[in-house]
């Protein structure tokens, strides 16, 4: 037809226990969303490297969303935490580079939560959609 | 370092559930392109026994070094494909994985969109895939002995079982006594035995068993370790021939915990309508129980004319946020209400329901005998109940007459359900367990794995999993310790081979992997001045390889460049 | 059909779940009218789940519903059985198949900005006199008089009693005067969707551009209407009993008389069931010195309707002869109390004729609780 719409590219770094279980309820229970959301699955939210993030929204990505267990249920006691002190950093730096920091999500969703993963993709995908694509890969690439 | 990638690519179909919204084929023919692949096929059913010979046959045939399926869930079928690529001669951690059911064919209807999705994840499968090294599996010895949380009927045959194959079982049981609710029951459904013939027995049996050691009044304190190797710290009293012993702290070496906490019985008062604490004539399922028990059915001295039964009283609500069913309470108020048509034949017994949900061995049979005995069944939810003189009055509308009644009892017993215990949010904490929706602990898979958890030898018996009546109860028991005898038999279990290593040549000993590291698995080598990271201890959560400043220390199978393989595929 | 009304009401901004419903009887037996009129709210929803519905313009029981709510407060599936009500009276008002006297009370709101008949500009007529400042003037608290209260000669003495507390507690109040319009509560229950649309957009910015951080109604009605369908921005919504409860807790209410009577406390549906405000009434009675606060048996969740709201106030119901209000009075009575209170301009007007039909006024007495503030005073 005329102009198709824009579709965001989501990179997700889940961690194993929670939020990649949540993503496999959401499948299981069969609750739909947007398919623009590519997902990486790591042992813990606190391995999540900022160099990850940086990469994939240097290379093109949308949009980043991070999912770890709920505050107090991380399988390595504190990784979620961890993820978190890093992330608020990452995102300073980013904002201070002029760089858009709203496009990095921190989400804790838990493994009963397949819903809560849909939303929060369907959510993602919707505010990307509204913000555009990404300029940061061409800003990168001059 | 790594061999030249030569990957094999296998699509499932999974019958339909993937290959109706994912072209099987177009991704299979595309895979063929990627680089390093040597194979792709698709096939109906990969974990079948056919789709895991393919390939063990394309392994052996073509020389194949790494395996890609793109299927279900890791946590469903990877250790099924990884076992198949190693009967092939492929190192098990040289497979990779692509979630094309749960994170593609079961949430997007779009065929064309699934379809270019499943590619995208395929691709960066086999881009890891290229990557990745071998590794060796490694196992640990196990701490033969398991720790039962809870002292009601689960906990008490949970730890009977795990004590007759020959091992130590600890019950933790918080209250002064072993029983749990079943101590409170008069008779059973549904064959109306009284628990006094069979729970003195079963406390008895428990306490004298040589492998069991009992705590009163105790509680868990921490959980340390992993699956073969707990230690868990208890607050509370020992008990031993000469009794209950002083309070104190108790560290037990076990391999597999067994939680059996039980439920909470649902407070009515959160029901104002049905006036529960304001009429002495209003009383739940359990004070009746009491009543049975002692023959005391009088109301202020009088034998009740009317006795009622209202079903259904903290279940089914979602106001109340009890979705759920809690599967006994029609069963106990066929009893009760039998029984009171035994005890007292002139007296007029009416159960508002619902839904008569009477399932499981003898039970249509047993409400039907409920009915013979004279008790009255009419359909309808009971709305609202309030005083006239001496009496009550239960308003409700019987559904089947379309018409809103006042019917005038001098008894009330609210069936009252189950509901998760005000402490399952510490035990969830303490073991890292997952919880259900209903408050709940979360089992691993509703149907294959009803009495695992998420947390490797954490095993699940009884109502703490979700209500149940006692039948039930104790075959969830003794599943939960046939579960967890299998790691106490076998004497080993499997560690992750997925640990942190350190380059020393790039290492600069600054110790801050040692800092981050909540299981002290690495430690500064005091002669080279290097970390070096003990592979017991390590639980691969990567928390050191993101601190590290010189990307010295790494995960096996997550080092970043198999990562940021992955991150370059998926956004090109 | 069912897909129809499930959508209708989705569309009128309404909660109904039809398709939640397991037809358990919940409503209908907590119901009020449920015994003494046709009306069956559990069956209605079974008629609409299997596409069944009768003709509704033959329905004259659907007029009985008094929007109390009690079937929405208790439905275990959060069907919202009300709401199919209200939907229904809807489907009926684009038909123009209502009762005439609904049809006058709306015309009336629609033209003078109340359903009483009277004329907008005697709105204020019964605060002459009495020193109350037009709430353009700017003020702490917007006091939303009510229809009933600035038309109706009984309720007159309520918002005079009202005004003499708010002063005597050196509250910063002013009030809309003739501007004030009907808030549409019951506009909007016997389904004039579109009236109460108006009510809405017009009412919304006049009632915030006072400025006021507060604002209090008189009855229970405003109060549920304001508080979740205004939307209100900038402005806490309370109803007077809150408000007094608030000041006599920070000692700005004192009282220097006594009203020695034995109290009973009536809990308006809008106010108690559906806005779960039960303690602050109370705590307001027992405040006033020498008062003996008794209750009745059936109170808080489980209190028995006035059948005044819902549009009950323009629509007699198909039972006449047995009244809830008349059940009510002799309840009130029999506890002993001399005075029955009350929080509503609505619950005043059927408890206190009830207490007439029945013969009890040598017994007892029906009061509003601003009047045993006032008296107190």
């Amino acid at each position: 037809m005329e102009t198709t719409e824009f579709e965001p590219k989501i990179v997700a770094f889940l961690c194993n226990w929670c939020t990649y279980t949540g993503a496999d309820l959401a499948g299981t229970s069969r609750i739909q969303y947007p398919p623009n959301v590519r997902i990486i699955r790591l042992m813990c939210s606190g391995s999540v490297d900022p160099t990850y993030v940086l990469k994939a929204l240097l290379d093109g990505a949308d949009g980043v969303l991070i999912g770890g267990c709920h505050p107090g249920d991380c399988h390595y006691q504190s990784g979620n935490y961890k993820a978190r002190r890093r992330i608020i950093a990452l995102k300073e730096i980013l904002k201070q580079a002029g760089m858009e920091e709203d496009r990095v999500w921190l989400r804790w969703i838990s493994a009963s939560e397949g819903q809560r993963f849909a939303d929060t993709v369907r959510k993602m995908t919707e505010f990307l959609k509204e913000k555009g694509p990404n300029p940061m890969k061409r800003e990168w690439a001059v | 370092m790594a061999s030249r990638p030569r990957i094999g690519v296998y699509i499932c179909h999974c019958g339909t559930n993937i290959a109706a919204t994912v072209d099987v084929e177009a991704v299979t023919e595309f895979a063929k392109n990627l680089p390093g692949v040597v194979i792709a096929r698709h096939y109906t059913y990969m974990c079948s026994e056919p789709g895991q010979a393919l390939i063990k046959e394309d392994a052996r045939k073509l020389g194949l070094n790494r395996v890609v399926v793109a299927s279900c869930s890791p946590r469903m079928h990877e250790p099924t494909f990884r076992a198949a690529s190693q009967e092939g001669g492929v190192n098990p951690y040289q497979f990779e994985m692509a979630n094309i059911r749960e994170q593609c064919s079961w949430v997007h209807h779009d065929r064309d969109e699934a379809t270019a999705k499943a590619k995208a994840l395929v691709v960066a499968a086999v881009a890891k895939a290229a990557r990745l090294e071998p590794l060796e599996d490694r196992e640990v010895g196990v701490t033969p002995g398991a720790v039962v949380i809870g002292g009601g009927v689960a906990g008490m045959v949970a730890a009977l079982d795990v004590a007759e194959a020959g091992f130590p079982a600890y019950i933790v049981e918080k209250s002064d006594h072993l029983g749990g609710h079943v101590a409170d029951l008069n008779r059973t459904f549904p064959d109306l035995e009284p628990v006094a013939e069979w729970l003195p027995g079963l406390i008895e049996r428990v306490q004298s068993h040589p492998n069991i050691t009992v705590f009163l009044n105790a509680q868990v304190a921490r959980v340390e370790g992993y699956v073969g190797n707990f230690e868990v710290t208890v607050s509370g009293s020992k008990v031993s021939g000469s009794g209950l012993g002083e309070p104190g702290t108790h560290s037990l070496q076990v391999g597999a915990i067994i939680v059996a906490t039980g439920y909470k019985v649902f407070d009515p008062h959160r029901k104002p309508e049905f006036g529960y604490g304001l009429y002495p004539q209003v009383i739940t399922t359990l004070e009746m129980e009491r009543r049975l028990a002692e023959g005391d059915l009088a109301v202020d001295g009088k034998e009740p004319e009317h006795v009622v039964f209202i079903k259904c009283v903290g279940s089914r609500d979602k106001q109340l946020g009890n979705p759920y069913c809690s599967r006994v309470c029609c069963m106990i108020s066929a009893k009760q209400a039998q029984l009171v048509r035994q005890a007292l034949p002139d007296t007029r017994v009416t159960v508002f329901y619902i839904d008569v949900r009477t399932f499981g061995k003898r039970g249509e049979e047993f409400y039907d005998e409920a009915r013979r005995s004279g008790v009255r069944y009419r359909r309808g939810n009971v709305s609202e109940i309030y005083r006239r003189g001496d009496r009550v009055v239960v308003r409700v509308e019987d559904t089947f007459l379309r018409r809103t009644l006042e019917v005038e009892a001098d008894l009330v017993v609210l069936a009252v359900g189950m509901e998760a215990r005000q402490d399952t949010d510490e035990i969830a904490t303490l073991l890292k367990l997952p919880r259900s929706a209903d408050g709940f602990f979360l089992e691993a898979h509703p149907k294959l794995r009803p009495v695992d958890t998420a947390m490797d030898g954490v095993f699940l018996a009884g109502c703490c999993q979700g209500p149940k009546d006692i039948p039930d109860t104790i075959a969830q028991a003794r599943a939960a310790a046939a579960s967890a005898l299998i790691p106490l038999l076998r004497g080993t279990v499997p560690v992750i081979s997925e640990t942190a290593v350190v380059d020393p040549e790039l290492c600069a000993g600054c110790g801050m992997c040692v800092e981050v590291c909540p299981f002290g698995a690495p430690a500064l080598d005091p002669l080279w001045g290097v970390s070096r990271v003990n592979a017991v201890l390590c639980k691969g959560c990567g928390a050191c390889a993101v601190t590290c400043p010189s990307k010295a220390i790494q995960v096996r199978h997550f080092r970043p460049d198999q990562i940021l393989a992955q991150v370059d595929v998926l956004v090109e | 059909m069912q897909a129809d009304i499930q959508e209708l009401a989705k569309e009128l901004g309404l909660g109904l779940d039809l398709l939640g419903c397991i037809q358990c009887g919940k409503c209908t037996g907590g119901c009020p009218v449920s015994i003494t009129t046709a009306l069956n709210v559990r069956f209605l929803v079974y008629e609409a789940l299997v596409d069944a519905l009768p003709d509704l313009g033959g329905m004259e029981e659907l007029w009985d519903c008094t929007c109390c709510f009690t079937c929405v407060e208790r439905c275990p599936k959060d069907v919202r059985p009300a709401e199919l009500i209200i939907s229904l009276r809807s489907q009926l008002v684009e038909s123009g198949k209502i009762p005439g006297t609904i049809g006058d009370a709306l015309m009336s709101i629609f033209r003078q900005g109340n359903p009483l008949g009277f004329a907008r500009e005697d709105r204020a007529a019964w605060a002459e006199g009495l020193g109350i400042k037009s709430a353009r003037e700017g003020c702490e608290v917007l006091w939303f008089v009510g229809c009933v209260p600035s038309y109706d000669m009984r309720s007159q003495a309520v918002a005079k009693a009202a005004a003499k507390v708010f002063q005597a507690a050196g509250v910063d109040f002013g009030i809309l005067g003739t501007e004030e319009t009907c808030c549409g509560n019951e506009v909007r229950r016997v389904g004039e969707m579109g009236l109460f649309e108006m009510l809405v957009e017009e009412g919304k910015p006049l009632l915030e551009s006072v400025g006021a951080p507060t604002m209090v109604t008189t009855s229970p009605h405003c109060f549920n209407t304001f508080k979740h369908e205004y939307n209100l921005e900038g402005m806490e919504v309370l109803h007077y009993t809150q408000f007094l409860a608030r000041l006599i807790e920070e000692g700005k209410l004192t009282f220097s008389g006594k009203v020695e009577r034995v109290v009973t406390y009536h809990d308006p549906c809008f106010l108690g069931k559906q806005n779960h405000v039960f303690d602050e009434p109370r705590a307001v009675l027992q405040a006033i010195p020498g008062v003996k606060f008794v209750e009745m048996d059936r109170i808080r969740e489980r209190s028995l309707c006035c059948e005044g709201g819902g549009g009950r106030m323009w629509f007699e119901g198909t039972n006449t002869e047995e009244r809830l209000a008349f059940q009510r009075v002799h309840e009130a009575a029999e506890t002993g109390a001399e005075v029955l209170a009350v929080a509503c301009p609505f619950c005043m007007s059927m408890l206190e004729d009830a207490v007439k039909v029945q013969g009890l006024e040598d017994r007892l007495k029906v009061m509003d609780i601003l009047e045993l503030v006032a008296e107190a005073m």
